[in-house]
């Protein structure tokens, strides 16, 4: 098979001394990021994003990916030991989990939860491997209109499918949409809301959006309320993160249903791995009812850890493959990997299997060697990273400010940049504050132009005629999933709305 | 019910379902002044009128944008046309359901971190509102519990603007003092009780900074006011 070949070329990139080196410090410097209290893995990669522009692609590629599951790894860490999950796809996990932890099996929730990341990623990667060249082969059925109702298929599952708030969900995709107008029209040339100045030509830096958005709004969010509330209480680590074999004979079909919840979420732009984790958890849940378990909801069950952890590294996984080969992000942190791609000159897609094979074998290749590195740094040592949950917040979030200055001053050294961040982490502190998701920002910013461009060269070739947008098949059946899935969340909320009117 | 209550009701059991959880939303509404006044619940429109700001910002770029000769036809403003149209159906939308059902928002650290629709993950995670959801809330600090919904102005206005400070002096003085007074006074802003400790470990952040990166990785740093003992590094 091609791809088997292909990928042992991957490895013997991958395995270079150097790349391991990159390797080691992003599996390091991620699962750091995750572990520490409110930080999440989305954190991780916004933070640590920019650091990584300063290497060759490949080394940049390589770290970056063990950044982004290191910080899966970390987050379920702090949600596990102080219920303060540090990113919303490890809240499914921390429910039991921190039961576990309350119980005195800390240590074994801990040990849970990175087998679960480690068999879910594991699983999940070596379906992209061998999946890939077929999405590949379908992405090139691809034309201008289906590319425009992939991108329009996204922004309605993210903004008004999954959100809390569909009004609230379409105003966070509109900032992002008009965020990535800045500039020069590609097209035709203009420059748009520039205001005359040069500086804005190339347009907002997706970065720039990112940094500003995620961690200087989260800044800025938790100045408003440090002296609010209180510190959580951190419950000590003991015991063996080891599972026994009967315990392992437990958990392994958690393990095996929560990927199987993940997997296909990671190709659908519905925001990350929230709903997966929280399917995997409910599922757990129920079967547990069945079986009598008591455990479950009481002093805490594995199964309840096993079943999200792995979903939601399942859905980490497979989103990675819908990235590189369809060019889609799937969630805000695929998002912020697309715009890395971006700022090399890449566009993640068909053609990128084609052109960048050098960087896309290796970057798959070192997805496996990260996740064992990962699970012999995590496993064995989950109560020496749980010392980093002492780090004082106050240092913390002044550590996340200046690195966030930092991070955005590293990309093109431009004043301007440092002037939008604020500017934009005002405005994610405000998102923050009223409850407003800021995936939909992120999303629009990334897939905007792609949506634009595709339209209007949709409509250019049609001469108007709005009918060309639904000529094709694919373009069709995309339309009639996002209407299904309307329809779906229709229901449910008018369901919850009677509901509650009773 | 309105809107509100069976949000509150869907994060929170009834008072004494869990005495050992610290109920933030119950306190705040505990904390109402007798009579609220109108804008309680009602901050959001804030963002209405963002949402309006950014479309007649981007309706006024449409009109007065130079669209070059030969453009073809979608140009430049076809799609601009439309994201200024959807955020002024948007912004009014939001008035009116604000204006109608005022929303209190807490603003708790960890709920608020959820994009997604909790009914929608109430449902797939089989969630009951006694158990699981409030387990992931904040504790309430006990010297401040009357003022736990309101967001604290000081400390937000005193960390934006050292960052805006930080812009300011980050070219003349240099990224090393910069970046060190930057992480000094946010430590001290958000509640370090040792100014004179901090010091050395906001030089010794910075620095560090610096030289993994300026000297490890090659990237530029302004060095201001110390470009002349900086020089032997790059």
């Amino acid at each position: 098979m091609d791809q088997l070949g292909n990928l042992l070329e991957g490895f013997s990139v991958a395995l270079t001394p150097m790349n391991l080196v990159f390797l080691v410090i992003g599996a390091i410097l991620g699962t750091a990021v995750g572990v520490l209290p409110g930080l999440g893995s989305a954190m991780a990669v916004a933070l640590l994003l920019p650091v990584t522009f300063s290497l060759d692609p490949t080394g940049a590629f390589i770290m970056f990916a063990s950044i982004y599951f290191g910080g899966l790894f970390g987050d379920s860490t702090s949600g596990i030991l102080l219920n303060t999950p540090g990113n919303s796809s490890a809240i499914a996990t921390s429910f039991e989990g921190h039961r576990m932890a309350k119980d005195g099996r800390a240590a074994k929730a801990l040990g849970t939860a990175a087998i679960g990341a480690f068999m879910g990623g594991m699983i999940a990667t070596t379906l992209v491997v061998f999946f890939s060249p077929y999405l590949v082969r379908l992405a090139t059925l691809f034309g201008p209109a289906e590319y425009f109702a992939l991108a329009a298929f996204a922004f309605v599952a993210i903004s008004a499918v999954v959100a809390e708030s569909v009004v609230r969900g379409l105003i966070a995709l509109g900032i992002g949409l008009s965020l990535a107008m800045v500039g020069i029209d590609g097209q035709s040339g203009a420059a748009r809301f520039t205001l005359g100045n040069p500086e804005f030509f190339d347009g907002i830096s997706i970065i720039v959006v990112t940094v500003g958005l995620l961690a200087m709004g989260e800044v800025l969010h938790v100045a408003s309320r440090i002296h609010r509330e209180g510190s959580a209480m951190q419950i000590q680590t003991s015991g063996s993160p080891y599972l026994t074999w009967r315990e392992f004979k437990q958990v392994l079909p958690a393990f095996m249903r929560g990927t199987a919840f993940g997997l296909p979420f990671g190709a659908i732009p519905v925001g990350g791995s929230e709903v997966p984790t929280f399917l995997a958890y409910g599922t757990e849940k129920r079967l547990a009812k069945r079986r009598g378990d008591s455990m479950f909801g009481g002093r805490g069950a594995i199964q309840g850890v096993a079943g999200p952890e792995a979903a939601g590294n399942a859905t980490a996984g497979s989103a990675m493959g819908a990235l590189l080969a369809l060019g889609l992000p799937t969630s805000a942190t695929a998002a912020m990997m697309l715009a890395a791609f971006q700022q090399y000159g890449m566009q993640p897609g068909p053609l990128l299997f084609e052109r960048s094979a050098d960087l896309v074998w290796p970057l798959l290749a070192s997805l496996f060697v990260g996740l064992i590195i990962l699970l012999v740094i995590n496993l064995p040592f989950a109560s020496v990273w749980a010392k980093l949950l002492l780090v004082p917040k106050h240092y913390l979030y002044a550590g996340v400010a200046v690195f966030s200055v930092f991070g955005v001053y590293a990309i093109a050294s431009s004043m301007k940049d440092l002037w939008l961040l604020i500017a934009i982490g005002v405005l994610g502190f405000v998102m923050r504050r009223f409850e407003i998701p800021v995936a939909p920002v992120l999303i629009a910013a990334i897939l905007g132009p792609l949506a634009e461009t595709e339209l209007r060269r949709a409509l250019a070739v049609s001469e108007g005629d709005l009918g060309i947008l639904v000529a094709s098949p694919i373009s069709v059946s995309l339309y009639a999933i996002m209407a299904l899935a309307i329809l779906i969340s229709i229901v449910q909320h008018l369901r919850h709305r009677k509901a509650a009117a009773l | 019910m309105t809107d509100s209550e069976r949000r509150e009701d869907k994060f929170h059991p009834p008072a004494g379902a869990s005495p050992a959880t610290t109920d933030a939303r119950v306190s705040a509404s505990e904390a109402v002044s007798p009579t609220p006044s109108w804008l309680a619940g009602r901050g959001e429109l804030v963002v209405a009128a963002m949402t309006l700001g950014i479309a007649v910002f981007l309706t006024v770029g449409i009109v007065t944008m130079d669209v070059p000769e030969g453009a073809g036809s979608p140009g430049p403003t076809f799609f601009p046309i439309i994201v200024a149209g959807l955020l002024y159906v948007l912004a009014v939308l939001l008035a009116v359901q604000v204006v109608r059902a005022p929303r209190p928002v807490d603003g708790d650290s960890n709920s608020s971190r959820v994009g997604v629709s909790t009914d929608l993950l109430n449902d797939v995670g089989d969630i009951d509102t006694t158990s699981e959801i409030r387990v992931i809330r904040s504790t309430v600090n006990p010297k401040t519990t009357s003022k736990i919904g309101l967001t604290d102005w000081k400390t937000t206005g005193i960390v934006l603007a050292s960052v805006i400070i930080f812009v300011l002096i980050l070219q003349p003085i240099g990224w090393l003092l910069a970046a060190a007074a930057l992480f000094w006074a946010l430590a001290w802003a958000l509640g370090s009780t040792r100014p004179l400790f901090d010091i050395g470990v906001s030089l010794i952040f910075s620095s560090c900074m610096q030289l993994a990166f300026s000297a490890g990785l090659g990237l530029t740093l302004p060095s201001g006011i110390l470009t002349g003992v900086f020089s032997w590094i790059n």
